[in-house]
């Protein structure tokens, strides 16, 4: 056999132009079509699956190398190959549209990719997504889930899945196909948690993102929203009626920052912000009902994914945006690819300024951000990061809106409502099954290890899956 | 979706729903409230139930006809047909305890909100009076609360056509504390709780404040989740930063931060006019259409 050529670019993907994609809230990644889809799979050397790096970066190790080999094998026949290729993914992942969206590849699947040693690593996200969106605009998905649904024969027991956000759905989708019965709690009144009210339409449309969710139901999964589990129903109640629990609540309190103005109008947590805009589509207003006021030079406190999402947004409601970050340019912690959309569109940067003060005018607006210019040193974090040290010199801009998005900590209605063992920051204690220190009752995604990545819960959620299986036969088995 | 059983106007812009939400009415306890999203582009906005039945499964909710949400609800929601979302109950409850004598008000449609915790008060052993100070066509729950508590007072303040609304809510706010200096001049009082306009709230403070009377207000922050997600409902108490829907909405009056919470209810003042009167535009157009 030939030795195979190495393509070491990588097919690009088209994109929105810059002056079209900021007055609307439309997607900006425009995806591969089938063509350059296959010239793209077509790069990856097929590394043997036993120690394909890529499954070994992926959290829900997707058969990678086998997904991208269905799509090139049947190069003639898009249909067919989509299916293959599909049909690959959800034996792992059953959300690949928003996975192949919203995933850091960067640091995960195509971080370790071969091809990445001798040019760019392939673009499986891309790919992922590609397969997804296919499959849906031709009705394929459709025939899988029939497949799927098939194959699945009922246990006999039930699952409670608390949150309906990443963790929740992979739990709750892959205990389905096992052929359990499962009902998801919720709190708000869609389901999705981070992927509906965080994530803006222009990474993750919402009409994708309900498609995609519109598999539990044809799963058979019962979705309950408007419950506030700890208010509406107990932990206790559940464990009643469902032979196990899983808590995916995530962590969805703002950290907001203890310096005086807080209070000022036109703060927003990212949270409330981005709820507003995304969930309420508040961006359609008064075609909708709920309000956001944005004024015309907006400082987003913060430089994660968060951020970045928060600051285009205010963009495309017309303010002026200025991301200012305590750290510098190297230590943002947001997705290379969502800086440097932020960066064309036209998002500035301050480095290495911390807010000390709110600055109000006489009717109780926010007209000002004082900050404090920091320094960095040589020593590193746990986290790697640089430590940085105030300077004692200041500098105050100017700004009728400000958008803070320095993190998010457990809600602790659950906990303080059940009596959970938690770490000091609301993080629930987990066993290497993810058990909790509640008999039957798992856990994962954020609530276990505060803010985190879509993926890494979707991770947890189909490891407690697995976890509760056997937790669910070894009940009755000794039952 | 939530059916709603009952659905009329009981008093001028005051509306009655008796709806069928048996997950919020098997566990609702007085001072807790809902978030409800009536419509599909619509807001989600905090209400408080007035009464219950765990067994039967329903929860009511009055509500003053104030801005779009709530004009919208009273012209289009019909009985019979369905709420699309209703959650909760969230909030913590009122604290039961036997505080001694009370003194429960209620400004305008706040007194919906005073009837189940006055309600449960005087059931657990208080002495309570209500008191509800509203314009008169305004008149909500008389009967119910002269049944449920010792004593309930009524004072009512005309509306003046010729003038406009704020300036008719001024006569409320005056006769509120005039009635409530009255009232804590001539009795003893162990706690004041009230509920209405936070400015008004912060009026009648002002006078408790004097006597040294402990008193607790339920907040009416700014809300979007309800679940304490956002931050939007923050207020300031005893100096630290709380969010009303998870530590609140029951505050210590002598603690809560009145004028940075009387601004923060602002906020949307002009997009709220601005939904409303793009509403009656709607309206107005269908109606011309109708014809």
């Amino acid at each position: 056999m030939a030795r195979p050529k190495l393509i070491k670019e990588r097919v690009p993907t088209p994109e929105r132009p810059v002056e079209e994609r900021v007055k609307s809230f439309v997607e900006v990644n425009l995806g591969y079509d089938f063509a350059s889809a296959v010239k793209e799979a077509e790069r990856c050397i097929q590394c043997p699956p036993e120690y394909a790096p890529c499954i070994k970066g992926c959290p829900v190790h997707i058969n990678i190398p086998g997904f991208l080999k269905a799509l090139r094998e049947n190069a003639d026949n898009p249909d067919e190959a989509v299916k293959n290729a599909l049909r690959v993914i959800w034996n792992d992942n059953t959300l690949p549209a928003v996975t192949g969206r919203v995933c850091p590849q960067e640091d995960q699947c195509e971080a370790p990719c071969v091809m990445g040693k001798v040019g760019d690593p392939i673009n499986i996200g891309k790919l992922e997504r590609f397969v997804a969106d296919y499959a849906r605009e031709k009705g394929i998905d459709e025939e899988l889930l029939c497949e799927f649904k098939e194959s699945c024969t009922g246990t006999g027991g039930s699952v409670a899945v608390v949150g309906a956000g990443p963790a929740g759905l992979t739990c709750a989708l892959e205990l389905a196909k096992m052929g359990y019965k499962v009902t998801i709690f919720e709190a708000l009144h869609e389901a999705g948690g981070v992927l509906m009210y965080g994530i803006p339409e222009f990474r993750l449309p919402k009409d994708i993102l309900k498609t995609e969710l519109e598999k539990l139901e044809k799963l058979g999964v019962e979705v309950k929203t408007n419950y506030i589990v700890g208010k509406t129903v107990t932990i206790e109640e559940l464990l009643q009626e469902y032979d196990a629990v899983f808590i995916g609540t995530g962590a969805g309190t703002p950290k907001l920052l203890n310096i005086p103005g807080i209070l000022l109008d036109r703060i927003y947590s990212a949270n409330e912000f981005l709820t507003r805009v995304n969930l309420m589509k508040a961006y359609k207003f008064p075609e909708y009902d709920t309000p956001i006021a944005i004024g015309k030079k907006t400082i987003v406190i913060g430089a994660g994914n968060t951020a970045m999402d928060a600051a285009r947004s205010a963009l495309r409601l017309g303010s002026e945006v200025t991301i200012a970050y305590r750290r510098g340019r190297e230590d943002m912690t947001a997705r290379i690819e969502e800086i440097h959309h932020a960066e064309e569109e036209g998002v500035k940067f301050e480095f290495f300024l911390t807010p000390v003060e709110f600055i109000g005018d006489e009717n109780g607006k926010i007209k000002a951000v004082k900050f404090e210019k920091m320094r960095p040193l040589e020593e590193r974090d746990k986290r790697g990061k640089r430590k940085i040290v105030g300077t004692g010199e200041y500098v105050t801009l100017e700004a009728d809106t400000v958008i803070i998005a320095i993190g998010l900590e457990p809600n602790r209605i659950l906990v303080e409502a059940s009596g959970f063992k938690a770490n000091p920051d609301g993080t629930l204690i987990v066993d290497e099954n993810l058990m909790t220190s509640i008999p039957g009752v798992f856990a994962g995604g954020d609530a276990i290890r505060g803010e985190a990545t879509v993926i890494l819960a979707m991770g947890d959620g189909k490891k407690a899956a697995k976890a509760i299986d056997a937790y669910i036969k070894q009940k009755k088995a000794n039952a | 979706m939530y059916k709603i059983l009952e659905k009329k106007e009981i008093a001028m812009r005051n509306t009655w729903y008796k709806i069928h939400a048996p997950h919020v009415a098997k566990k609702v306890k007085p001072g807790q409230f809902v978030i409800v999203r009536a419509f599909k582009n619509g807001e989600r906005i905090p209400l408080t139930p007035v009464m219950w039945d765990p067994e039967e499964g329903w929860i009511v909710l009055i509500v003053f006809t104030r801005g779009k949400t709530t004009a919208r609800m009273a012209a289009e929601l019909k009985e019979g047909g369905e709420i699309l979302n209703i959650a909760g109950p969230l909030g913590n409850p009122a604290e039961m305890e036997k505080f001694g004598k009370i003194l429960a008000i209620g400004a305008y449609t706040g007194i919906v909100e005073v009837y189940p915790i006055a309600k449960a008060w005087q059931e657990l052993g208080n002495k309570v009076t209500t008191l509800h100070v509203t314009f008169e066509p305004m008149v909500v729950l008389k009967d119910e609360l002269e049944r449920a508590v010792g004593r309930h007072l009524l004072e009512t303040v005309p509306i003046d056509m010729t003038k406009s609304f704020p300036e008719n809510m001024k006569n409320v706010t005056k006769r509120l504390t005039e009635k409530v200096r009255e009232l804590l001049e001539k009795e003893e009082w162990d706690l004041v709780f009230m509920v209405g306009p936070t400015g008004d709230q912060k009026a009648v403070f002002e006078v408790v404040k004097e006597f040294g009377v402990p008193m607790k207000a339920d907040l009416h922050p700014i809300m979007v989740d309800g679940t304490g997600m956002c931050g939007a409902c923050r207020v300031t108490v005893g100096g630290e930063v709380k969010f009303a829907c998870i530590d609140g909405p029951e505050f210590d009056a002598y603690k809560v931060h009145w004028d940075e919470l009387i601004a923060r209810s602002g906020y949307y003042t002009d997009m709220e006019q601005r939904a409303m009167q793009e509403y009656m535009r709607l309206m107005q157009q269908a109606a011309q259409g109708g014809e």
